[in-house]
């Protein structure tokens, strides 16, 4: 089963590149100049042996752990405090409602100019920009806490506090994870997007602004490349904790 | 398993707390200490383009010159000079790159700014209006109601076509200017985006040789040659606080730039070392040239052209905005 999901998904991957690379080859117009899959891919090969380049990839995803770290450390208390205590939620949902979908590529001038540490402004605006799916996931799970346990818990005497503890926060945890994964992806995107727009010393976009510079398209594009299969491994690590720390949760709910 | 959990929480948040205070601690210790020289400061951070012009930082600190003058400098990428400025004002870097364009332009605009070092003047063929081989733009007058694509609107790019313009009795106004990045330049113009370009090196090589475009202009010809193109530059606060350190930066790259100045094969072997230019189209590129001292004569030029131009709506004396070397 999962072994015929892999080779279709090969089979995919691998027809996509022959497409681009005939398209590339063949049918770009009037002379346009573009690197084919295969030698973006055999620079990707070439950039795994690069010292320089993964200094740059191990900065970069050092950033996106911290912030990603800071995010959950920030959102999930946060979360569930704010599940816990609806007319707080109440209070504070309109400013959430209104900072949440303010694009936080656009947050990135703005921390440039106030904060003057490097590394500290871009793990901020990865903390803040992976804040919000973990925030209002956990929010989503909070609510969706079965009544009736909750209610059988107070029926046996059981205090608030308990029923947090042995109800809401385990029913809430798959909903954690799921913010945890999304959060995980735009951490990328932004760790990448604040190296684009603010430089710095070493870092994956740092790398583009280079290749970039030295008119190496196939360069940018081999970084991204590798920028794609961080994300990609990224998402499939979480993924698998997700499967084995929930596994009675896809069973309740007859997720694949 | 809520014990362990809880345990792995604390865990976590020690690391994280430890982390923190790791990344507040060290930041000052290494720039205030004092040394030998007396110097204000001895760790640089300073914002570098990866191109060319900024050779000499790297000349200076790979021979080094800074070291020789008790300085530690840590080139840090920028992503252009508009975000270099935020940089210098926050403190994030010390001194950076910048365009003698933009920055006058910065400075006309009431920024505390300060030029501290030459760096790079333009030599013919260094920026160059290109078009695509099968153009039927042959004279810069042909430009009139096209487009001429520009890595920065409203920067030395558009002024330098504008001074061409002027030469075949064009303005600004006759024809269109659009933003396009130097890397994608190529290509725009070869699927129609725009009529003309203004390239630099080590696009003009490579235009040339894979597109097989030509020039349609040297844009540094006539008042416009030699232009001093980029230097070095710092915030007012930050040359009042440090003249020491500053006087120590500026002995060290002058001697980088009279090196270089000289001797184009140190350009070619350091350009493969800190951009992605290899060292094949390192030693073919044309190059302009590095000046080693801050002439107000020679940048008072720019800032005349520019106010010909109207990049400037007032006259501006360049000597106030020039941070001397000190003698000794």
């Amino acid at each position: 089963m999962t072994r015929a999901r892999l080779l279709r998904g090969v089979v995919g991957a691998a027809g996509f590149l022959a497409v681009g690379e005939l398209v590339i080859r063949f049918g770009l117009s009037s002379g346009v100049v573009f690197p084919p899959p295969s030698a973006i891919l055999y620079q990707a090969v070439l950039l795994a042996a690069d010292g320089d380049f993964l200094l740059g990839v191990l900065t970069t995803l050092t950033n996106w752990a911290l912030g990603l770290l800071l995010a959950v450390v920030v959102a999930v208390p946060a979360g569930v405090l704010l599940g816990a205590l609806t007319p707080m939620e109440r209070a504070v949902r309109p400013l959430l409602e209104f900072l949440r979908p303010i694009p936080s590529v656009a947050i990135i001038p703005l921390a440039i100019l106030l904060i003057p540490a490097d590394e500290l402004m871009k793990v901020s605006v990865i903390v803040y920009a992976s804040v919000w799916p973990i925030l209002i996931n956990t929010l989503y799970g909070m609510h969706d806490v079965d009544p009736l346990a909750k209610e059988s818990l107070r029926s046996f005497g059981f205090g608030g506090l308990a029923v947090l503890g042995r109800v809401s926060l385990p029913s809430a945890a798959p909903f954690v994870a799921t913010g945890i994964r999304i959060a995980a992806g735009v951490a990328l995107i932004i760790a990448v997007s604040a190296e684009l727009l603010a430089g710095g010393t070493t870092g994956l976009g740092v790398f583009v602004i280079q290749a970039g510079s030295g008119g190496r398209t196939d360069l940018i594009m081999a970084a991204t490349f590798w920028a794609g299969g961080c994300g990609l491994l990224a998402n499939v690590a979480l993924q698998a904790a997700e499967r084995r720390l929930f596994r009675w949760h896809r069973v309740r709910t007859g997720a694949v | 398993m809520t014990r362990t959990l809880r345990c792995r929480a604390l865990i976590l948040g020690a690391a994280v707390a430890l982390t923190l205070t790791a990344c507040s601690g060290n930041s000052d210790a290494a720039g205030s200490s004092a040394n030998g020289k007396g110097l204000e400061k001895t760790v640089l951070k300073v914002g570098v383009l990866p191109v060319p012009d900024v050779v000499s930082l790297y000349i200076a600190k790979e021979k080094g010159f800074f070291k020789e003058e008790g300085l530690t400098v840590e080139p840090v990428v920028i992503a252009g000079g508009a975000v270099a400025l935020p940089q210098i004002k926050s403190g994030a870097l010390d001194i950076s790159a910048t365009n003698y364009v933009s920055t006058f332009m910065a400075i006309g605009r009431g920024e505390k700014i300060k030029l501290v070092a030459d760096m790079y003047q333009a030599g013919p063929n260094t920026f160059n209006i290109m078009v695509p081989n099968d153009s039927r733009i042959k004279t810069v007058a042909d430009l009139k109601g096209k487009t001429v694509l520009v890595n920065t609107l409203k920067n030395i790019s558009t002024l330098a076509v504008a001074t061409q313009l002027k030469v075949a009795g064009l303005t600004e106004k006759d024809i269109n200017f659009a933003e396009k990045p130097l890397p994608d330049m190529g290509n725009a113009l070869k699927s129609g985006q725009g009529d003309a370009g203004l390239l630099t090196e080590p696009f003009i090589t490579a235009t040339q040789s894979t597109l097989g475009f030509h020039k349609l202009a040297d844009t540094m010809t006539g008042e416009t040659e030699d232009m001093p193109i980029s230097g070095w530059m710092a915030s007012d606060g930050w040359t009042q606080k440090n003249p020491k350190t500053l006087a120590a930066f500026q002995r060290a790259l002058a001697k980088a730039q009279s090196l270089v100045s000289s001797n184009r094969k140190e350009v070619e072997a350091m350009l493969p070392k800190y951009t992605k230019i290899d060292a094949k189209t390192a030693s073919v590129i044309t190059l302009g040239t590095y000046p080693s001292e801050l002439s107000a004569t020679r940048l008072q030029k720019v800032a005349d052209i520019m106010l010909d131009y109207k990049y400037l709506t007032s006259p501006f004396d360049v000597k106030s905005v020039i941070a001397a070397p000190s003698k000794g």
